[in-house]
């Protein structure tokens, strides 16, 4: 005799009552199958790391450049990560709680400079200060680049705020500061770790920047000791010290989201009412947004439109054009792959609560701890072991997949959810088959958000650099590798059409990203789906 | 349409019970609701009917055929169960007229057939010319209406309603809720409404059962869960009720604080227990000489009728009393009351 339910629909959506419905061994094997990929590079390195003697390891770990690499690298993470909660937590209550006409088109602006990447950022800079170098330097420039993500995580999460709690305290005597301290700042803790987390992996695995401004990373380290002596032992083992270091940080953010899991009941209450008229306020946002804007968006353009006028050699117009193809092209097959890993492993957890999916998130997670650099060590090394795909863009795209892997599950995750259960159940009592109900109305609701999570990861494969630097076919240039070819040599006015063309290209789903999207998606569970929410 | 049989259904979420060993039955063409507080398996009840979930004991029939049992079950899809939930749940990415046509396989009905049967679905719901409308450009009532309309396109075996009415303000839930009913039996549909609103299983359904605790605790015609509850509970689940110590002497006769009554039966052995009184029953007067004396504690005015409090004098019952306008009371009248209604004895287990 049985002992629990049965969901009619179990074996593909569960219930929001009832046991976790099982799982099709299909989906299943699948599953596990894309877990072993997602794994290879991770034991790769731990099999590369272990070749060489403990004591080597722990020599190589305890020395005195290695600690003070870990040092700069803390120090780094640690300005980025608590500029960015200040910053982003000021202007996104700003923007949101401040009344302005068109409040939320002030947001795309602040958004845009996601479309740079921190090399260009950096190159841009030097351009201006050619003295610029420095673990603060780096610190400076990391910020102008990472605080878009902190800005629409908090972003989505106030819009979910129900204005009901603001008016009940207000009704209570509480302040203004006093609701944003008391009422505001615990629902959004969860969306502040979540973009302190993105910043922060951001931070760890950039090259570029800390490249270009002198300041030796964990990242930078590994690049080296890859390019000079060829020693991937030991470079294994600095990479498992970084990957270490961002599993430390996943779980500080999902200890915190943990205790924070119940927010996420979706909400549609307007906040109108509770918005603040003040002019001071208002001034002060304005200022603050300008500022930022003009040090993260119209400066690096101007400087990159003045070196692109000023530029006294010809215009290769053949070679920026196959830079920018082969990156459309590269990136566009990086985030069609991890479209394709996403769909199984986005469906499974968005469908099936229990200990497979939980271990498989995790799984997923160690995959957003590996940084470019690191995948593409263990990538180069299996390599030449893959026969034809080793120098192929299949390989680079494959790298762009695994490497941006986690966004796409979240993106997938987060769309398959916004279809509520309760659709799914009409279409099966109308006589639709499970294929039929997948088809016909979990698809079609769920394409949108799905669509601009593979557009989040098409735009920042475009911008990756270590891992293009080192798994790109010979002969073949992206338009960042073009970048980093001359900036690294201070050949700014060379690098700035490639620079120009990138931002241009990264600016379109950029744009896209920070729109409000569809009216439908938004009534069917109260929520709008915007990048933050898929970030 | 069909016939429903459910026998000895038992529904489990894990170790928790949620149906226990419920039967009943629904003829061709009748309405019935399950009415309920909240928790006690209605919508549980109404999902494993459709096949959205599994039980663990017992079987569900529509008609002759055999739908669900512990082992097998025949999924949702193949039980052409007309689905309502609760505020429609239209698809939001389909027109008025996709939703409509949504469960009509253009395998077995051509495109002119389709188009023949939303129109006549548009009609049926009193909306024409809606076709091309989405989702959110209509209001909560008309969700409803297309709701139903694509649940009755594909000549569904019985429609299942799941508190459909409960988003909706008062007026047009009433107005709303006739014209649902009325719209089913114009169809001979056997249908199910899920509700916790006891004005409403009466008003709409050819039968009520009336749960609790996974259980039905009453099943029957409105008229014989209102007048003839089978306990003080189900009395004050199906209406407003009173619910007062009693006592029942050998010789039949039953004492409570309004009356003695004596019953022509006798024979009884002695019982203490409760009378269950309608408001309605109960008569109020200044003037009469007949009735026990009260004062009037309270008074509430319903506009249509009012529901009047009297403290009886001779002891400590508190006596509620629905009355029709126009009236003439006032808190602190003293008045006499009278009960004419039915006696319903419960002895006390």
């Amino acid at each position: 005799m049985a002992t629990g339910v049965k969901d009619g629909l179990a074996h593909r959506f569960s219930t929001s009552r009832g046991e976790p419905a099982s799982i099709h061994p299909a989906l299943l094997a699948l599953v596990g199958l894309l877990l072993a990929v997602v794994l290879i590079p991770f034991i790769y390195l731990i099999i590369r790391a272990f070749e060489k003697p403990l004591p080597e390891i722990a020599q190589l770990l305890l020395r005195g450049k290695t600690l003070e690499v870990l040092g700069t690298t803390t120090a780094l993470l640690a300005m980025v990560v608590i500029v960015n909660i200040f910053l982003g937590t000021l202007i996104a209550a700003g923007i949101h709680f401040v009344r302005m006409p068109r409040a939320h088109l002030l947001i795309v602006p602040a958004v845009l400079p996601l479309a740079i990447p921190s090399y260009v950022f950096t190159y841009t800079w030097l351009a201006l200060i050619p003295s610029l170098s420095g673990v603060f330097a780096a610190a400076f420039i990391l910020i102008l680049t990472t605080l878009p993500y902190m800005l629409l995580a908090i972003l989505v999460s106030l819009r979910r705020i129900d204005s009901g709690f603001i008016e009940v305290a207000r009704t209570l005597g509480l302040t203004r500061t006093q609701i944003f301290f008391r009422v505001v700042l615990p629902q959004i803790r969860g969306s502040i770790s979540a973009g302190a987390l993105l910043s922060g992996l951001y931070v760890l695995s950039d090259f570029g920047a800390v490249s270009l401004l002198n300041v030796e990373t964990l990242t930078v380290s590994i690049q080296n000791m890859f390019k000079s002596s060829y020693d991937r032992g030991a470079a294994s083992v600095i990479s498992l010290l970084l990957i270490l270091a961002s599993i430390i940080f996943i779980s500080v953010d999902e200890r915190i989201k943990d205790k924070k899991a119940k927010e996420n009941v979706f909400k549609r209450l307007s906040t109108d009412d509770s918005r603040i008229k003040s002019a001071s306020l208002k001034t002060l946002l304005i200022s603050a947004l300008g500022i930022y804007v003009t040090l993260a968006l119209f400066l690096p353009i101007y400087v990159l439109i003045s070196r692109f006028i000023g530029n006294p050699n010809p215009l290769d117009i053949s070679g920026l054009a196959s830079a920018a193809i082969s990156t459309v092209t590269v990136s566009a097959l990086g985030a069609l792959i991890a479209l394709l890993f996403s769909a199984p492993l986005g469906f499974l957890i968005a469908t099936h609560a229990g200990r497979f999916s939980r271990v498989s998130e995790r799984i997923i997670l160690i995959g957003h701890a590996l940084p470019g650099v690191v995948i593409g060590l263990a990538l180069v090394s299996l390599g030449s072991k893959l026969g034809p795909i080793y120098q192929s863009i299949f390989l680079l795209a494959f790298a762009y997949a695994l490497l941006f892997l986690a966004k796409a599950v979240a993106s997938m995750t987060f769309s398959l959810q916004l279809v509520p259960q309760v659709l799914k159940e009409v279409a099966a009592t109308l006589g639709k088959s499970k294929t039929k109900v997948t088809t016909s109305v979990v698809i079609p609701i769920a394409l949108p958000s799905i669509g601009l999570g593979t557009l989040l990861v098409f735009l920042t494969a475009m911008k990756e650099l270590p891992a293009t630097l080192m798994l790109r076919p010979t002969g073949m240039d992206t338009l960042a590798t073009q970048i980093w070819s001359y900036a690294a040599i201070n050949r700014f006015n060379d690098a700035a059409p490639y620079a120009l063309l990138l931002v241009l290209i990264a600016a379109i789903p950029t744009f896209l990203l920070s729109l409000p999207w569809g009216d439908w998606e938004s009534k069917a569970d109260g929520t709008k789906t915007r990048v933050g929410s898929l970030m | 349409m069909t016939s429903l049989d459910v026998s000895h259904l038992s529904v489990n979420f894990g170790d928790r019970t949620v149906i226990n060993d419920l039967s009943f039955t629904l003829q061709a063409g009748e309405i019935a609701s399950l009415l309920g507080p909240s928790g006690c398996g209605k919508t549980t009840l109404l999902r494993a009917i459709a096949g959205l979930l599994q039980p663990r004991e017992g079987t569900i029939r529509l008609g002759t055929q055999l739908v669900g049992l512990s082992s097998v079950v025949l999924p949702p899809n193949k039980r052409r169960t007309g689905y309502v939930p609760q505020q429609g749940a239209l698809f939001p990415h389909l027109n008025v007229a996709q939703n409509i046509a949504f469960g009509l396989s253009k395998k077995e009905f051509s495109q002119a057939e389709i188009t023949k049967t939303i129109s006549e679905m548009l009609a049926l719901i009193g909306m024409p010319g809606y076709e091309n409308q989405m989702p959110t450009e209509l209001s909560g009532g008309q969700q409803t209406r297309v709701a139903l309309a694509r649940a009755l396109a594909i000549k569904p075996k019985m429609v299942l309603l799941d508190e459909p009415f409960s988003a909706l303000d008062a007026e047009l839930r009433n107005e709303l809720r006739s014209e649902v009913v009325a719209l089913l039996r114009a169809q001979g549909t056997t249908a199910i409404l899920v509700t916790h609103d006891r004005e409403e299983a009466l008003v709409s359904s050819d039968k009520v059962v009336l749960m609790r605790d996974g259980k039905i605790a009453q099943y029957g015609s409105p008229e014989e869960v209102y007048e003839s509850p089978i306990s003080p509970s189900v009395a004050v689940s199906t209406g407003d009720a009173l619910v007062l110590s009693a006592h029942q002497a050998k010789d039949g006769s039953t004492s409570y604080a309004l009356a003695t009554l004596s019953a022509p039966t006798g024979a009884v052995s002695t019982n203490n227990g409760y009378v269950v009184i309608r408001p309605e029953e109960i008569s109020v007067s200044k003037s009469s000489a007949a009735g026990v004396a009260g004062t009037l504690i309270q008074l509430d005015y319903y506009g249509h009728d009012a529901m009047l409090v009297v403290k009886l004098s001779d002891s400590s019952e508190i006596i509620r009393a629905r009355v029709a306008g126009p009236m003439d009371f006032a808190v602190g009248d003293l008045v006499k009351v009278e009960h004419r209604g039915p006696i319903r004895f419960f002895a006390n287990a």
